[in-house]
């Protein structure tokens, strides 16, 4: 089906109208930190209205469930359109939530939710990961019983949910058959964080911000239309979920995120200007270090376009996704050590005026995110060597035997098989 | 490398990489290894009707590409030269012929240009001083001016296969600047003085000039100009070296991962162990990278693009470090076989070592990289 250009073209000159009548221009806002204000969330949440109220979210979004009912076509001129300006997505709500429910949801729940999703009036997190189940997703251990009315009682623990304590629902994986397979026992639920019940806190981090949060689930109660899809469907519909997130489109994936685009054509400036100011600028070891580091980020850029490129045009398996999320699991913390070096005993401690030694420890802290979170880079080895090329599995000792099983016998693991 | 070949380039991919497959397998790069030359009169002719020696030329020079540049073509070509371990000079060789086609007298590009395209005749670039420093405007060799002719005195290093050009490309300093010479290997007073290669597929030399007499027109170019064009010839060069390194990379590694499916120990293949299958991974995602900058460079440099000497740079500073890592961890995984002579893995190794020095070692380009941006 095609759309008449004539009819974008018109679409493209009321968006740009609109837009420069309503909204400011500035760079992308940084989406889902978490580490927001009230005042910021507030803020948000009233754009998001005005957008929707303007007929310009959802766009390719049946009306039915509170969208324009457009094609790909509107939202891509959208989109370009957009570029320039603070269109915020309620963290992962619109990206990564909304596009899950559209295809997995029943018609209640998208009547349901979809509309104020929208509008930005009810935010979603993902209720993924537990204390007990990173790597390892699909070990989770939190629970959702059926009581004789058919609803769930919700008990466990989830972690690094990013934006909870100023979200409304989220979305949530709970083991509902102890005796199935591992992942063919676990369903995916929607879950009020306002119920009785939910507890969500803040986790202090090593940098001293809080941007994730963990929630404690005590006896939740979810009436019995909160499960989404078919029970047992929990692990496909995660996937399903986590692929959108990994980069088809819009989403937190690497290939999206700060590092794309972003190689600077300065010699590493904030490190030259350590140098300079340090007096070190002409030490050998110091320049190979700034080089390094420059070298780094445009090798790194180069292998995001070619692999970006090749699999947009189907010349590269999807799989290769992996090179460009474990090249920035490598890629950050060398370049925070290279600056931490370079930075020299600002380091260590630093005056009030000193902002950039500041946020080159910050940058330290936090430089591991990608290489632990989404997938650690143990993981991404494992995804390349088995998956791209191909070599042998290693033996699993959780499959193929009751869940409840592999619980027991990895407590009491000798290595004997 | 370059995912975005025509079909044209395909084809002469699978040509040229048959061609070397057929003419000079590994066992005869060895045996020739032990054979003075190092590699047969034949391969060089049957090179040129190839078309390799044409790529660097423009059209109205007798030239002929496949593409929109001529340097995406050779590249092509060194990556096979790569993956196959093959002699001769087809680099520098292609460097004097692209200096000659850029710069070049009419008198040069009639009488000498269409030998070397033919490979009847060969020529090679002597630009390095014998300590191994190629500053482009080194003065290991200084030229005094005598009426119309110039006098060369002093040294080159490493120029490669040496013993097999009948033409030498000599960068040195003159009239204020640089001055490019293309002397005849026969002159009197050049003087080769053959080093024993740690890459046993190809022969370095020093060349030494004691009162070398050439004549005006031996310059290629004009006297004390040719800084810019040396810079060009300096590019072309490494884009052809990353490009055959890049070839050397994709032999170790494949042979390092099919070695490990294929090799048993403690009951299964060694590639389903973590330990192994994990440096593999990092080594896929290294040689993904080194594919992404090669092709990037080999670009940039066709196409003239401003950054074209950054991006050298920084490009064999990256490749030429991570060949040399790739050939440890693809020895390592092969274990006591890659220590031996039989094993065609030293081969690849060894050639990775002289890559990563020859045209400046990574930490060199890193410094010229701060210098780039005048730090």
């Amino acid at each position: 089906m095609s759309v008449d250009q004539q009819e974008l073209q018109e679409y493209r000159a009321r968006a740009r109208a609109w837009l420069q009548a309503n909204l400011t221009r500035g760079h992308a806002a940084e989406r889902g930190h978490g580490s927001e204000s009230d005042e910021d969330i507030a803020q948000e949440r009233e754009i998001m209205a005005k957008i929707c109220d303007a007929g310009y979210a959802g766009i390719n979004v049946p009306k039915e469930y509170g969208g324009q009912g457009l094609t790909s076509a509107h939202l891509k001129v959208f989109n370009e359109e957009a570029r320039d300006y603070n269109i915020p997505t309620g963290g992962v709500t619109l990206a990564i939530v909304m596009p899950t429910l559209l295809k997995h949801g029943s018609e209640a729940q998208k009547k349901r939710y979809v509309p104020k999703m929208l509008r930005g009036e009810e935010r979603w997190v993902q209720l993924f990961s537990e204390p007990g189940a990173g790597s390892d997703l699909a070990g989770l251990q939190t629970r959702a019983e059926q009581q004789a009315d058919g609803s769930w009682l919700l008990n466990g623990q989830k972690v690094w949910t990013t934006g909870a304590a100023h979200a409304e629902f989220g979305v949530c994986l709970a083991r509902t058959d102890w005796d199935a397979l591992k992942h063919e026992g676990i369903s995916f639920f929607i879950v009020d964080l306002h119920a009785e019940g939910v507890t969500v806190r803040p986790i202090r981090e090593i940098n001293g911000g809080a941007s994730f949060c963990e929630e404690f689930l005590d006896n939740v109660r979810l009436p019995a239309d909160n499960l989404v899809g078919e029970l047992g469907q929990g692990w496909a519909i995660a996937n399903y979920l986590l692929s959108i997130e990994r980069g088809g489109g819009g989403g937190d994936g690497p290939a999206d995120s700060h590092m794309r685009g972003t190689r600077t054509k300065q010699l590493s400036p904030d490190l030259v200007a350590y140098a300079r100011k340090r007096g070190v600028a002409k030490d050998s070891d110091i320049r190979q270090l700034i080089a390094t580091a420059h070298i780094n980020d445009y090798m790194y850029n180069v292998l995001v376009d070619r692999v970006s490129k090749g699999i947009g045009e189907g010349k590269m398996d999807p799989t290769s996704a992996s090179y460009i999320k474990h090249g920035l699991g490598l890629l950050q913390p060398a370049r925070a050590k290279i600056a931490m070096e370079v930075a020299g005993a600002g380091a260590i401690a630093w005056t009030a005026e000193q902002e950039a030694e500041a946020i080159t420890s910050t940058q330290y802290l936090n430089c591991r995110v990608y290489s632990i979170a989404g997938g650690s880079m143990q993981i991404q080895r494992n995804i390349i060597s088995e998956r791209i090329l191909g070599l042998p599995r290693e033996p699993a000792f959780d499959r193929g035997i009751p869940f409840r099983e592999v619980q027991k016998r990895a407590k009491s693991w000798t290595g004997k098989v | 490398m370059d995912l975005d070949l025509n079909t044209d380039q395909h084809m002469f991919r699978e040509t040229s990489a048959r061609f070397m497959q057929d003419q000079c397998p590994l066992t005869k790069v060895r045996a020739l290894a032990e054979h003075a030359t190092g590699v047969e009169p034949d391969y060089i002719t049957q090179a040129a009707e190839l078309g390799w020696f044409s790529l660097l030329v423009p059209e109205d020079l007798g030239g002929g590409t496949l593409g929109e540049h001529g340097l995406l073509d050779a590249v092509i070509v060194a990556e096979e030269l790569g993956k196959a371990m093959q002699p001769g000079p087809f680099l520098p060789h292609n460097v004097v012929i692209h200096a000659l086609a850029e710069s070049g007298s009419a008198q040069q590009q009639a009488d000498i240009l269409p030998a070397l395209m033919a490979g009847e005749q060969l020529a090679s670039w002597a630009l390095a001083t014998p300590a191994g420093n190629w500053d482009l405007d080194n003065s290991s060799v200084t030229v005094s001016e005598a009426g119309d002719s110039y006098v060369l005195n002093g040294a080159k290093g490493f120029v490669q296969d040496a013993h097999l050009a009948d033409w030498l490309l000599v960068t040195a300093p003159v009239a204020g600047g640089l001055g490019q010479f293309l002397v005849a290997a026969k002159t009197p007073g050049v003087r080769l003085e053959a080093l024993t290669s740690f890459d046993l597929g190809r022969r370095f030399s020093h060349v030494h000039f004691a009162d070398v007499a050439v004549p005006a027109s031996a310059l290629v170019g004009i006297a004390g100009a040719a800084a810019d064009a040396v810079e060009r010839q300096f590019q072309i060069a490494l884009a052809l070296q990353n490009a055959e390194t890049l070839g050397l990379m994709e032999w170790l590694f494949t042979a390092m991962v099919d070695y490990s499916r294929e090799r048993i120990a403690f009951g299964r293949p060694i590639g389903s162990f973590q330990a192994l299958k994990h440096i593999m991974a990092d080594q896929a995602l290294v040689l993904e990278t080194c594919r992404a900058g090669a092709a990037a460079l080999a670009r940039v440099v066709a196409e003239q693009g401003e950054d074209a000497g950054e991006v050298a740079s920084m490009t064999k500073a990256f490749i030429g470090e991570q060949a040399v890592e790739m050939a440890q961890q693809s020895l390592q995984i092969h274990g006591g076989i890659g220590c031996t002579w039989e094993f065609d893995l030293h081969l690849f190794l060894r050639r990775a070592s002289v890559n990563s020095a020859l045209y400046g070692a990574p930490g060199w380009h890193r410094e010229r990289l701060c210098r780039y941006h005048g730090l």
